[in-house]
Parts: structure tokens; C-alpha cells; sequence
């Protein structure tokens, strides 16, 4: 059965490096495969010398075993598998008796090896010293790449295989012989954005690091471990010729059950998006060596956003906002703001002189509006009939569109509703937005209604209404919020987006994913919401106008110094598009 | 004093010792005014023995290795590398604070708020902001005893302060080092030298920030615009980087 629950709520088991080591007991036979092995190295000895990495001499006996002898020690014995893709002899084995293994790639045609070094129970102490401490997880498989090459008695190679940024942007679909489907999104030199549409009931798609390594100008390798997640380690040679891969999958999954097995599998590219670092970068230095030349073994750019989210109760949470409930001001002083900031959008006076009610529908809210300054609004809602003042903040996001916001004053938990209201179609969508979700005191949550604006001149419709979409699926789009600050939008499902963070030379690294939801107003105008889900629960719900490459919108956020309302906004690029949307959605019944 | 002068950047075509050269073959001459006080003040002093000379103009090439030494180090992000040049009682004065003493403020400056902001990196002159002739001057005086030395030298740098938010953006644009709000600033190293013996190393007595101009830009764009850039106002320990009193900023 797929998980339901999402990698992000999951909890998973704080796997001890006792278990792990019993568990890792079945893998001294090697891992399995539905394809048949193949033997190209039957029979044959290897003398593997790496770069910065150990000498690995291997014999390759029968029956899938295998000896090793690393650094000229003591030979061991283990059981492995092998699957070649064209020239490429990929094998796999982990050492008996340890919680560490090798995946290695040969080129048989120029003799260059890839050698992942992979273990358990890393021990890894991140943010030392610091009050963010914390031990990588046990269950977590590290991995470390070497580069180098089959000892012959020749001259070491002038060049070895190396990281690479072809492969950002690119986008691919795979299925693999054991009928597991992924979309992986190589938004990132240094990530994945991977959809399970086969392992998750849910279209979501979730971020891991990577690595990206160029073996020719067809042929790459790749791998991913699902830090903050299981954990689990997939590693793989791809072919893009023919689109086909060999790898394996190592690691504990969501049930703790050992997984390691090697697949092939056949896939296509979905699409791939600009990269926009210069010319000549050719991303051979990886991310996690541009700080530190000397990184310690085992060491990624990684965001890890839950280790430092501090859980608050919904009590908490709506005591805090009692203390401050803030919209609109910028400073500790919380002066108004006035005029927007970096490169969002003007504010507007749109709504200056309106009275209007909106209506939304199957028992949705009703609220009359009578709005007579630029920053000042009141609304009364029908449930307690009450004429409340609110500040709020309005954008026109298309021609004759108003995009406003504002908190939900006296609401428990505390409450804000963002409001699109489309004068010209007499159409209203809401975005009903409070504080707390079933997993976080300082998290939001968020719906959208739909409804209409009754005021005079406007007939609306009785049944046209803004509506839930994916046409945003599968595009992305840089959005600037100010020169300094780029994060990239890739809306890679239906239902989840991820954002990557640029580099000083605007190379895609650090990236994170969320939930979201998206609403079509006009042709190519539409609303996104989002909650940094177990990450730091802060929502964003921007109007992105495609036709002048611009969001604009609102942040909603609270924890400990209370509950706020800010703006936000910036300038778009499109970046490019995957086609997926054919992927996603209920799956049809019964096929032939 | 013993004094010379020289532009920090030869002219197209030019070499770069020929201006201070200029001057020793000229001690006297008219036409590098700031120089020409020293001069008089190290002929007083003496200086006309050469081994005096000698020695002084030694103590001159050890002083500009010196700030050559500093500013390698603030380029290379190497920031304890560079408290290392300063005196223990030194200081240093930068846009409106006053950081003393070496193992606290001058490396707070340094280690933290330099460190955070991505500061000190020698970066070229903002398009249109561009220092004058007599701006970009270098200036060294040795004391007659040669214990004590003074220099201007000019600067091309960027400055930066982390990017104020809590939103995951920044946090995760810290991972790759980015995160931080940056622009140019140009002007003149104001440096105080001394040390407690004639075979004794220089160390950084004072340096100031004296800055000139301050432009909105990064490298490889083509056009710059003016900023201002508040001083700063808070002094520490309420801000964990602040210095240890304020002044109006030169």
C-alpha cells in the first residue's frame, strides 16, 4: 500500500545503530534485483585507485560474490549484484559484519570508475556547538563520491568523471522494472524535486539533496537520500540516449523495513528549465565544496528546516497574538507601511470609495465591505453582523482585479482572510487563512471559497466561479523580491511546489518543497497559497500575473512574538516548463 | 616623518613604483603636496643619513606589505588572519562605531560582523564612482624614531549586512553563503602604526573607514546608483556586532 501520510508529517523511527546493524545482516548476500543480474564481471579482478579516495582491488568470483581488499587490507567477503546500461558496469555490496558499502561504476570504454562510498550510523554532528546541535539520524544513509580508475599498470588518466551542472533544469520521468514511478525534477545542482507517484497516494512532491555527475555527454550519474525523510539512499547511472538507468535503492523505508535492491528502468525527459549561471560554469566544483574546498566526509548543502522549527501549541500560539496581533507595519516600532518593498507592486486604491458585499458559496462566509481609505477598511460579517475596522493593503493584480487582505480582528484562532475581487466578472475568491494546523500551534492553514461581489452595476453570475487549477503545473518562474533576494517557483504538482534558492552566480542550490494550492482568476492570472509546511509554517499567497511576470500578495505567519500580516512580492521570470500534467489526478480503473 | 606618496594604480601603461621613485630622487621638490611636509620633517629629523634613509625606506616597504597583508586577508575572507595585524589595544573605526581592542571589538568587527556581512573584499570602483587622482594617493609616514608611522591608502570594497528576515529564503540562501545585502564603498584607509622596537613588527595602532561614496552595486553590472547607508546606532552587547561606542561617521 502507498504511504498516505505525507514524508513531511511522517514520524519516523529513530532507527538505533543496533538495529540497523541486525537489519543490514540480510544484505551480505547482496542486494536483490527483478531483472536478472548481469556477469560482465564474473571471473575478473579490479584494481580501482581513486582520487582523494581509497584503492579498492577487487575479484569477482562466482555466484555474485565478491572479494575486497580496501587500501591494501584484509580481503572480505560479500555477496553483490551488477547490472551494466551500455558500457557502464554498475555493481553493489555492502561489507558484512559493517554498516557501510560500495555502489561503483565502470566505464569499461575508458576504464573511469564512480565509487559511492555509502554508510549508516554517520554519527554526524551538525551545527556544532550552536544551540541548533543535533546528530544526523542513524536510519540516514551518507554517501561519499570518488573519482578515479581501473589500474592497469597505465599512465593515471589526465581527466576522471566529474560533478556537473548539465543535468540542471532537466526533468525526468522513470519507471523502474519494479513498477515504482517517479517524477525527478533536477532543479538544482545540488537537489531533487521527486514526485512517488506509485509510493504516495498523494501527488506531492518532496526535496533531497543530490549529486550530479557527468560520465560523457549522454550518460550521467545520480543520486539522492531523502534527508528529514527515511532517509533512504537511490543511486543510479542514466542513460538519456535511450532514457534507461540501472541503480539501486538502499535504506530503511517509512515501515522500517530494509530496502535493497537494484533496478533498471526506463524513463523520458518531461522537460527542462533554463539554468542561469554563466556560461563558463560548468558546475564541477559541487555546491558543498564552494565554502569549505576540505569538506568533511559525508557533507551536503543541506536545508534540515524541522531541527530548527520550535513546536508551539495552539494555546501558545493564540496567547502570543493576543500580546501582538500586527498587519502591515514594517520595524519593532511597527510603523505602516505605506509604500511596498523591493520589487512588489504598488499598492492601490482600488477599493477607495466601494461598498460591496461578497458571497461565497455552499455556506461560505458573508461579508459586507465599505471602504473609504487607501489602508482602512471595514467589513461586517453576517454570522455576528458586527462592523469591525481592519487595516489592509490592496494591489490591483490585473485590470480591474483587487487583490486585499486583513486580519480577522478579535478571531481565535487568530484569523485573516486574502481576497481577490474581480470587478470586471463580478467573481470573488477568498482565501480563508487561521493559525494552527493538526501538527503545529505555529503553523497555518488555508482554504479557498469561492463566491461572488453583489454591489451596484455588477450582475454576478450564477454559476461561473474562480476555480481550484493546474495549469501553473510544471512551470517555473524566478521571482525576485528584490535584487538581492531570488528564490525560483517550481510548481511541480498540483498540489506542491518546491523553491530553490540562487547561488551568488545565480546557480540553482538549496531548495525546499510545500504543499500549496493554486486558483485560476483570469487567463493567466491566478492565486497561490502555500504553508512552509514543518518548516517554519509561515503561508504565502501571492497573485501571480503571468501576463506581466509579477506576484504580488501577502505572508501570514505567527509564533512566539505573535501573529503578523506582511506584503510581499516580486518580479517573475519564466523559467521553463515540464509537461506532467498528464501524471497527476485520479487513476483510471481497472486497465487492460 | 619620513613621507611618500603614489598613486595606488599606475596609468595605462605606467609602472608602479615610478611615483614614489619620482619623489626620493625629488626629496624637496615641489608637486606632491602631502608629501612635502614629511619631507621637511624628515630632513629635520635627520633622514639626510642614509642609513637613516635607508632604514626608513625599509620601514616604508614593511608598512605597505603590511596593509597589502590586511587587505589579502579581508579578500580571502580570512577575518582572524587579519585581527592577527592589530595592535592589543587597537582600534577601529567603521561607519559611525568605534571597536577597540583587539580580542574583543576590533574582533567582533572583524570575525562577526565583517563575516556576516561578506565586508572587506576588495571589489573595482562602482561604475561613475570612481576615485580621483588625488583620492586614490597613497600616504606613508615613518617617525623620526621610527616607532610610530602613519598612512592613508585607498579602498575599493564591498560592504554587506545579512538580509534581516526569518523567512526560509534567507535561511536557506545562508547555506551557499549568500543571504546578505551588499553594495560598494569607496574611500581612504585612515592607519595608525606601531611597534614597541626598531626590529620590532608593525602592528595596526587605529584604522578608519574614512568612506567617500557608497553605490548600489555588485561586480559584473554595468551601471551603479547612490546609496546611503545609516550608521550604526546600536552599540554592543545590545547588538551582538556593535561597537564599543559611537562617533559621527568621517
Amino acid at each position: 500500500m502507498p504511504m498516505r501520510i505525507p514524508m513531511h508529517r511522517y514520524e519516523y523511527t529513530k532507527l538505533t545503530r543496533e538495529q540497523i546493524g541486525r537489519a543490514l545482516r540480510a544484505t551480505e548476500s547482496g542486494p536483490t534485483s527483478v531483472s536478472p543480474f548481469t556477469d560482465a564481471l564474473t571471473g575478473k579482478s579490479l584494481r580501482i585507485v581513486t582520487q582523494d579516495g581509497p584503492v579498492l582491488e577487487y575479484s569477482f568470483g562466482a555466484n555474485r560474490r565478491l572479494t575486497l581488499s580496501e587500501n591494501g587490507g584484509p580481503s572480505v567477503s560479500a555477496g553483490y549484484g551488477e547490472l551494466t546500461l551500455n558500457e557502464i558496469v554498475f555493481f553493489s555490496h555492502m561489507i558484512p559484519g559493517e554498516q557501510k558499502g560500495y555502489n561503483v561504476f565502470v566505464d569499461q570504454d575508458t576504464d573511469l570508475v564512480t565509487v559511492f562510498e555509502v554508510w549508516f550510523s554517520s554519527g554526524i554532528v551538525q551545527n556544532a556547538g550552536t544551540p541548533n546541535e543535533f546528530t544526523l539520524d542513524d536510519r540516514e544513509v551518507q554517501r561519499q563520491i570518488y573519482f578515479g580508475y581501473v589500474d592497469k599498470g597505465q599512465e593515471p588518466p589526465e581527466s576522471l568523471h566529474h560533478y556537473t551542472n548539465r543535468i540542471a533544469g532537466k526533468g525526468l520521468y522513470w519507471k523502474q522494472d519494479t513498477g515504482i514511478e517517479t517524477l525527478e525534477f533536477y532543479a538544482s545542482v545540488a537537489n531533487t524535486n521527486f514526485v512517488e507517484l506509485t509510493r504516495h497516494i498523494d501527488n506531492l512532491s518532496w526535496v533531497s539533496p543530490s549529486d550530479y555527475v557527468l560520465v560523457n555527454d549522454h550518460t550521467f550519474i545520480y543520486n539522492r537520500t531523502e534527508v528529514e525523510f527515511s532517509g533512504i539512499h537511490t543511486c543510479f547511472v542514466a542513460d538519456l540516449f535511450r532514457c534507461e538507468q540501472v541503480g539501486v535503492r538502499l535504506g530503511f523505508n517509512e515501515k522500517d523495513e530494509l530496502e535493497y535492491y537494484m533496478f533498471r528502468g526506463t524513463g523520458r525527459v518531461v522537460g527542462q528549465l533554463a539554468y542561469l549561471e554563466p556560461f563558463d560554469e560548468h558546475g564541477k566544483v559541487p555546491l558543498f565544496a564552494q565554502q569549505n574546498p576540505n569538506p568533511p566526509k559525508g557533507a551536503r548543502v543541506t536545508y534540515r528546516p524541522a531541527r530548527t522549527f520550535r513546536w508551539m501549541s495552539d494555546e501558545e500560539v493564540h496567547e502570543a497574538a493576543e500580546r501582538r496581533t500586527a498587519a502591515f507595519v514594517s520595524g519593532p516600532s511597527g510603523v505602516p507601511q505605506v509604500v511596498p518593498s523591493g520589487h512588489n507592486m504598488p499598492f492601490s486604491d482600488i477599493l477607495v470609495g466601494k461598498t460591496f458585499t461578497l458571497r461565497f458559496d455552499h455556506g461560505g462566509p458573508v461579508r459586507d465591505y465599505r471602504i473609504n481609505d487607501m489602508y482602512k477598511l471595514e467589513y461586517r460579517d453576517h454570522r455576528d453582523n458586527i462592523w469591525r475596522e481592519a487595516d489592509y493593503r490592496a494591489y490591483e493584480g490585473a485590470d480591474n482585479l483587487a487583490w486585499f487582505s486583513h486580519i480577522l480582528p478579535g478571531s481565535k484562532p487568530r484569523a485573516s482572510v486574502q481576497v481577490a475581487v474581480d470587478f470586471t466578472n463580478g467573481l470573488a475568491t477568498s482565501i480563508e487563512s487561521h493559525m494552527g494546523t493538526p501538527y503545529y500551534g505555529n503553523e497555518t492553514t488555508y482554504r479557498a471559497v469561492f463566491g461572488v461581489v453583489e454591489m451596484e452595476g455588477i450582475e454576478a453570475p450564477l454559476y461561473t466561479r474562480h476555480e481550484l487549477t493546474d495549469e501553473l503545473v510544471g512551470h517555473a518562474f524566478s521571482w525576485s523580491y528584490s535584487d538581492q533576494l531570488t528564490s525560483m517557483h517550481l510548481y511541480t504538482t498540483p498540489h506542491s511546489m518546491s523553491w530553490t534558492i540562487f547561488t551568488a552566480n545565480q546557480t540553482m542550490g538549496a531548495q525546499w518543497c510545500s504543499p500549496c494550492i493554486y486558483v485560476k482568476l483570469r487567463d493567466g492570472v491566478y492565486l497561490f497559497c502555500q504553508n512552509e509546511e514543518a518548516c517554519n509554517g509561515v503561508q504565502m499567497i501571492a497573485l501571480i500575473n503571468t501576463n506581466i511576470s509579477h506576484d504580488c500578495g501577502f505572508s501570514f505567519r505567527g509564533g512566539a512574538d505573535g501573529v503578523s500580516l506582511s506584503t510581499t512580492g516580486g518580479i517573475g521570470r519564466h523559467i521553463g516548463k515540464f509537461d506532467v500534467r498528464e501524471f497527476y489526478g485520479p487513476k483510471r480503473g481497472m486497465q487492460a | 616623518m619620513t613621507s611618500t606618496s603614489k598613486p595606488s594604480r599606475p596609468p595605462k601603461g605606467g609602472a608602479v613604483d615610478n611615483g614614489r621613485r619620482a619623489f626620493f630622487l625629488n626629496v624637496g621638490a615641489a608637486g606632491v603636496s602631502t608629501a612635502l611636509a614629511s619631507t621637511a620633517a624628515m630632513a629635520a629629523s635627520g633622514a639626510a643619513d642614509p642609513a637613516l634613509r635607508a632604514a626608513l625606506l625599509e620601514d616604508e616597504k614593511a608598512l605597505r606589505k603590511l596593509h597589502r597583508a590586511f587587505e589579502q586577508a579581508m579578500n580571502t575572507g580570512a577575518y582572524d588572519d587579519a585581527v592577527e595585524l592589530f595592535a592589543a589595544d587597537a582600534q577601529v573605526v567603521f561607519n559611525g562605531g568605534v571597536f577597540d581592542n583587539r580580542s574583543r571589538g576590533v574582533g567582533r568587527l572583524f570575525r562577526e560582523r565583517f563575516r556576516a556581512g561578506k565586508s572587506g573584499k576588495r571589489i573595482e570602483p562602482a561604475p561613475g564612482f570612481e576615485l580621483t587622482a588625488d583620492e586614490q594617493q597613497e600616504h606613508v609616514e615613518v617617525a623620526a624614531d621610527r616607532l610610530s608611522a602613519k598612512a592613508v591608502f585607498p579602498y575599493s570594497i564591498q560592504v554587506g549586512v545579512p538580509i534581516e528576515t526569518e523567512s526560509s529564503l534567507a535561511s536557506m540562501a545562508r547555506l551557499h553563503g549568500e543571504g546578505v545585502k551588499t553594495w560598494w564603498e569607496g574611500g581612504v584607509y585612515a592607519v595608525s602604526y606601531r611597534r614597541a622596537a626598531v626590529d620590532a613588527p608593525w602592528e595596526i595602532r587605529k584604522l578608519e573607514y574614512r568612506t567617500l561614496a557608497r553605490a548600489d552595486y555588485r561586480p559584473g553590472r554595468t551601471y551603479a546608483a547612490p546609496i546611503a547607508v545609516a550608521p550604526i546606532s546600536t552599540r554592543y552587547p545590545e547588538d551582538p556586532h556593535g561597537p564599543d561606542a559611537l562617533v559621527r561617521p568621517s
